[in-house]
């Protein structure tokens, strides 16, 4: 029974009269934010209604298959690999006590420190012909084995040693959380260990694992410096190629579109295997109990969850200290020592920076009342989907643009002559970290604030305390822990950015990944050691950092 | 002092209504209960009148000014109304004190404010702990006092009592009724328990389906309801269709519906209308014994009663003017 | 929040100021700091201290902003005319080429480059010059293959090569280039047989760097490996002894001396078309071709000087003199897209 003054009261004119109504301040805010984040992505689309470059067709015909197949395969590989170490490790840490399993915890987060082109480097140097598995095999006196690493098997093993931390911390952090009394019950009923593991434990975990797992197929697809090395081409190898080989920004922003279909399907994945899962305010779950079990399992267990981290941080560090030894009279001085600060510096900005837009976007959407604004607002997260180099040429577009009128304005009508207000100084940087960085801070801080029950702000508000200051009295002591995550989060990654930083940084300006980058790409390999050591060691401490967060949580 | 004129929400663009075409007005120091089943709206109706959502159509009224329309909406924390939330929603990490006296605007009186409202709820003593220490019952009496303090003109308990055992929750009831009626505060609480609402409501908002089914006194409510739905709703009721009446041989008005509630009827008693009926079943309840009925003309009746010592076959009969009739 | 905001803006424009400042000065010519802003793809410890030298010798401060060549072309197109870039240094005569059709790049006079670049080394229109010469040459397995075996790049591409090559991706450079070459000389339909010929007989799918290439020889995964000369001279000066012994194992030849010379490829420098330090961007290369500064690049990056009054390190003399190629490397830039649409049609990954 459809009641009659339904029609009238959603027809277009009272619907659009409520529009009215409901579009306060933060729905335009929130537009705002959106559409500053967006802009790159703007740019590029309209890029893309110029159509094509010639080679548009050159490329489909010789390599697109090469590239769909290459992309596809990774993404396969790299979830079958970081499946069964992130989650693999995680269930191992949280459900058994063995050996050092403290110290493993957060030596198994440690490879996200490590950028993965970084990785490749080091792997390439062990199993080199005159690597180090040579001179340990030759040491030992045995036959040289020689293992091709470089090829698309190697490279999803690069990828995924590097990247499989997302899903352990991910799956490990429900684990922990939630699981405790799910598995008690399991235990009660007599289940198995691999049964309660397999039926229950995986099935339950499984947003939380998919969420994890689609931040590392982001990064894959993302991924340029170790698929050039190792001579896969994949996507992203493609839009470098298109751009800068073929000279065809045309094509190369076709091939980023098909790249961001790409990545849409894998969040829309992510949506839609989540569709029925409530998010809940948890209550504090009971945390598992862990199993001692039989000294040999106990020994077997440790080095079971040894094996990643020794593939993705004891052995390519090592490799890299061998090369550090052999360089550091040539590298290290006083100016690198000033890189590094000047790195260090660039991360924590860029970190605060984006933080700051992610909760700004969560929290505008939120006080927004128009119903579309959230949706919208998580239009301003896809910048993560967006190779680093798309996004640097899609902040040049807009912001040249304003720098050229902006010193036309100041020629014309003061009569002083400037520099770029944007390019070429921090701002451009800073504006496209944020841009490709911001899910990076918007998932933890999402997470967490999604735990605060919608009730607990709600309350403040009805007594008669407005939104931000309910957010700074309330909301922000309550996901403190997300957003210094988040901080934490995007630091590293900017510390590990390559392809941006390329384009965009300043003059006086350069970082340990453009550093190391520029070594290794001019093969001396050896050359990198220590800006990349510098790198790893720089983001080891906040990682261990985080890992304390996420255990106190 | 509050008015509800004609308030619809959809939450899905106008295929289903929350509530349609809502009106009603409470007095100034009124209880109002309103009270429905899960679904029937009456969250949505208070959260459009705490501000917290947005109506579709029709207007709020609070003491003369207009809250929310189609063209205007105050914001929540500009409306000066208190609400009480179902899972009470303390700020955890407060401590009682900064709780109760988080929404006190006036900065002089703040703790002494604070203080005295602990007081009232029966607190006092307490204002160092946090949430987490206390009982279920104490953090109700924590939100109460915190939507108290700021003086608010209009109070809203949402479920005040859904979250606490049985003996608690009567205990609690009376004490915080009590409390209300001290301060004088005008207030809405929302309910799917009818006890709850004959017990401390001066008046009684009945929902279904979003559309309000009847408003009265609690009194009124019980004695003329004006359905089979709100008569069963405040006890157990048996509608007197076409082949009971023939049963207890009591033709009724063809034009209306009728209703009988279970207290009514009376066991091997005289009474105006009478049949004979054969237990079939009985199921010990303590104070009260379920008997499953069948009458003389095959048909099947449950009926509760305190008699637990029943024989198998009973006379069973009601009086005229305890039927309960109804227009459709 | 908003304090943030405005702390985070004024450090930038703080940053920006203090370029415009600079640029100001140098443009008015009133400053008592000079500069020159230096895009380069270079980034070698020898060049840092050739740009300090430049700076003591003139008192004209060095601004260095370090990229890949293709980066920083397509950042001076977007720049315009108010890009600060003064001079563009690349690692290949390609990408200088195409900045210069790309409008990027300004014609100079100076007697000084006249004299010093040969002529097949520079723009014939003077709109960059070379600074540092590369050849593509072969590296073999001493023990498997006889010198008298080699001899021209076309030769690569024939049968009794079969899954011995070893050559790096078509996306890099030096490929391209040399390709480039093989199409002016040989013309399209022959390069491209050439390098699907080549492509037949890879003993890997390419993937490495040069050194790379030289490693898999010695470990016998083929018997031919084409590199760019200087990164052996480097591999046998690493400090890493296994790279010294490796570079070691193998021979080298110079291809094509009975015909038209060795493809090379030069590093070099040319000056922004809207360079603010238009003078001192001059200054800045005739100091890179001087004497003095082709000793450094030669000797410390075993890279052959372009001045030809330099001679070349010690190392690239015992490898003796050889004949180079003199086709004017403008036309490699001109035919580097041919060469990559070629090179894809091929199946050369």
């Amino acid at each position: 029974m459809k009641p009659a003054g339904s029609n009238e009261v959603f027809s277009i004119k009272s619907r659009l009269r409520r529009l009215k109504r409901d579009t306060n301040r933060w729905s335009i805010l929130t537009l705002a934010i959106v559409l500053f984040i967006a802009l790159p992505v703007i740019a590029i689309a309209v890029k893309l209604l110029e159509g094509p470059g010639e080679t548009w067709w050159h490329l489909v015909d010789n390599l697109l298959a090469d590239y769909i197949g290459n992309s596809v395969f990774l993404i396969f590989g790299c979830s079958i690999l970081v499946l069964i170490m992130g989650v693999g490790c995680a269930w191992l840490v949280a459900r058994f006590e063995f050996p050092f399993r403290k110290q493993l915890e957060w030596l198994l987060i440690l490879p996200l420190a490590i950028p993965s082109y970084i990785v490749a480097y080091a792997y390439a140097g062990v199993f080199d012909y005159g690597g180090s598995l040579n001179l340990i095999l030759r040491f030992l006196d045995f036959e040289f084995i020689r293992i091709d690493i470089m090829n698309k098997f190697g490279l999803a093993f690069v990828l995924s040693i590097s990247l499989f931390p997302y899903v352990y911390v991910s799956s490990r952090a429900f684990f922990l959380n939630q699981a405790g009394n799910l598995l008690e019950a399991s235990t009660m009923l007599g289940v198995g260990e691999f049964k309660s593991f397999f039926k229950l434990m995986l099935p339950l975990a499984r947003p939380a694992i998919v969420a994890g797992l689609v931040l590392v197929l982001m990064e894959v697809l993302n991924d340029y410096g170790a698929a050039q090395y190792f001579g896969v081409n994949t996507f992203t190898t493609g839009i470098f190629r298109a751009w800068f080989s073929l000279e065809e920004p045309e094509t190369a922003v076709y091939l980023s579109a098909l790249l961001i279909s790409m990545v849409f399907a894998l969040i829309l994945f992510e949506k839609w295997q989540r569709r029925n899962m409530q998010v809940t305010g948890n209550k504090a779950s009971r945390h598992i109990h862990r199993k001692v079990g039989a000294p040999l399992m106990q020994w077997f267990r440790f080095f079971l969850v040894l094996i990643p981290v020794l593939l993705g941080f004891l052995i390519p560090v090592a490799q890299l200290i061998y090369w550090a030894f052999l360089t550091a009279h040539k590298v290290f001085d006083l100016n690198f020592i000033l890189l590094s600060l000047q790195s260090f510096g660039i991360a924590l900005i860029t970190a605060i920076v984006t933080v700051l837009f992610a909760t700004l976007l969560i929290y505008f959407a939120k006080w927004s009342s128009v119903k579309g604004i959230k949706s919208i607002s998580k239009l301003g997260i896809l910048g993560y989907a967006i190779p680093g180099a798309v996004v640097a040429i899609g902040i040049m577009i807009p912001t040249l643009t304003f720098d050229k009128w902006f010193i036309n304005i100041m020629d014309t009508v003061f009569g002083i002559e400037t520099g770029f207000l944007i390019n070429g100084t921090l701002v451009a940087l800073v504006y496209a970290y944020s841009v490709r960085f911001l899910a990076v801070a918007y998932n933890p801080i999402e997470s967490t604030a999604l735990k605060v029950s919608d009730s607990i702000p709600d309350s403040s508000k009805m007594l008669g305390v407005g939104n931000f200051k309910t957010f700074f009295k309330i909301e922000f002591p309550l996901i403190k822990t997300g957003i210094l995550s988040a901080i934490i989060l995007v630091f590293i990654d900017v510390l590990k950015e390559l392809p941006l930083t390329l384009i965009l940084k300043p003059f006086h300006i350069n970082t340990l990944a453009v550093k190391a980058f520029e070594y290794a790409s001019d093969e001396m390999v050896m050359e990198a050691a220590i800006p990349s050591l510098f790198i790893i060691f720089t983001a080891t401490i906040p990682v261990i950092f985080l890992n304390r967060l996420l255990i106190k949580e | 002092m509050l008015s509800i004129n004609s308030i619809s929400k959809s939450f899905d663009k106008g295929k289903n209504f929350a509530l349609k075409d809502v009106s009603f007005q409470v007095k100034e120091g009124a209880v109002c209960a309103i009270v429905g089943e899960s679904g029937s709206g009456k969250t949505t109706l208070i959260r459009l009148i705490a501000g917290l959502e947005r109506p579709d159509a029709g207007s709020i009224v609070l003491r003369g000014k207009e809250l929310s329309s189609v063209k205007k909406l105050v914001a929540p924390e500009k409306r000066k109304i208190g609400l009480v939330f179902q899972e009470y929603a303390l700020f955890p990490h407060f401590d009682l004190l900064k709780n109760v006296s988080y929404g006190i605007s006036n900065l002089k009186n703040k703790k002494q404010r604070a203080l005295e409202m602990l007081d009232l709820v029966g607190l006092s003593g307490l204002e160092k702990r946090y949430p987490h220490q206390l009982s279920g019952g104490q953090q109700q009496r924590v939100a109460l006092a915190r939507a108290l303090a700021p003086n608010p003109s209009l109070l809203i308990l949402d479920e005040p009592f859904s979250n606490l055992d049985a003996m608690l929750r009567m205990q609690l009831r009376n004490q915080v009724f009590e409390i209300i009626k001290k301060t004088g505060v005008t207030a809405i609480f929302v309910t799917h328990d009818t006890q709850d609402a004959l017990s401390v409501a001066d008046e009684i908002l009945i929902l279904q389906n979003g559309k309000v089914i009847q408003k009265d006194q609690a009194s009124n409510l019980y004695t003329k309801p004006n359905s089979v739905y709100v008569a069963s709703l405040f006890g157990n009721t048996i509608q007197l269709n076409q082949e009971l009446q023939t049963a207890f041989d009591c033709p009724l008005n063809a034009d209306c519906c009728h209703a009988i509630r279970n207290e009514s009827l009376s066991i091997n008693k005289e009474c105006e209308y009478v049949t004979h009926a054969r237990v079939l079943k009985k199921t010990f309840m303590g104070n009260t014994t379920h008997l499953l009925l069948k009458l003389d003309n095959g048909h099947q009746i449950s009926v509760v009663t305190q008699d637990d010592n029943v024989a198998d076959h009973i006379k069973i009969g009601f009086n005229s003017t305890d039927v309960l009739e109804f227009a459709t | 929040m908003k304090k943030l905001i405005l702390t985070v803006f004024s450090i930038s424009v703080l940053f920006s100021c203090k370029n415009s400042d600079k640029k100001d000065e140098a443009e008015t010519g009133a400053s008592t700091e000079q500069e020159v802003n230096v895009y380069t793809h270079r980034h070698y410890e020898s060049d840092q201290e050739l740009f300090k030298k430049f700076e003591e010798k003139t008192g004209i401060n060095v601004n260095i902003i370090n990229a890949s060549a293709d980066e920083l072309i397509q950042k001076m197109t977007m720049e315009g005319e108010q890009s600060p870039a003064d001079v563009l240094i690349t690692v290949d005569a390609g990408r200088l080429e195409r900045a210069k059709s790309n409008d990027l790049l300004q014609a100079v006079s100076s007697d000084i480059l006249e004299e010093k670049v040969p002529s097949h080394l520079k723009d014939a229109n003077d709109y960059w010059f070379g600074l540092t010469k590369r050849a593509r040459i072969i590296a073999y397995a001493k023990d498997r293959v006889e010198e008298s075996e080699l001899s021209t790049y076309e030769d690569l591409a024939s049968d009794k090569w079969k899954d011995k090559i070893l050559i790096r991706s078509s996306s890099n450079i030096y490929n391209q280039s040399l390709m480039a070459s093989i199409i002016v000389h040989d013309g399209e339909e022959e390069a491209k047989k050439w390098a699907a010929g080549v492509v037949e007989n890879m003993a890997r799918s390419p993937k490495g760097g040069d050194r790379d290439q030289i490693k898999a020889v010695v470990a016998g995964e083929g018997d031919l490996a084409v590199v760019n000369s200087y990164y052996v001279g480097k591999m046998l000066n690493s400090n890493d002894t296994e790279e010294v012994e490796t570079a070691e194992k193998v021979g080298l030849f110079f291809p094509n001396q009975d015909g038209r010379g060795t493809h090379i490829n030069v590093s070099g420098a040319g000056v922004a078309k809207y360079a603010p330090n238009k003078e001192n961007a001059i200054k800045f290369i005739e100091f890179l071709i001087s004497e003095d500064a082709q000793k450094v690049f030669a000797h410390s990056n075993y890279e052959y000087p372009v001045n030809e009054k330099v001679s070349s390190a010690p190392q690239l003399q015992e490898w003796g003199e050889f004949k180079e190629d003199t086709l004017n490397l403008s036309k490699l830039g001109e035919n580097n897209k041919k060469a990559v649409i070629l090179f894809d049609e091929a199946g050369w990954k």
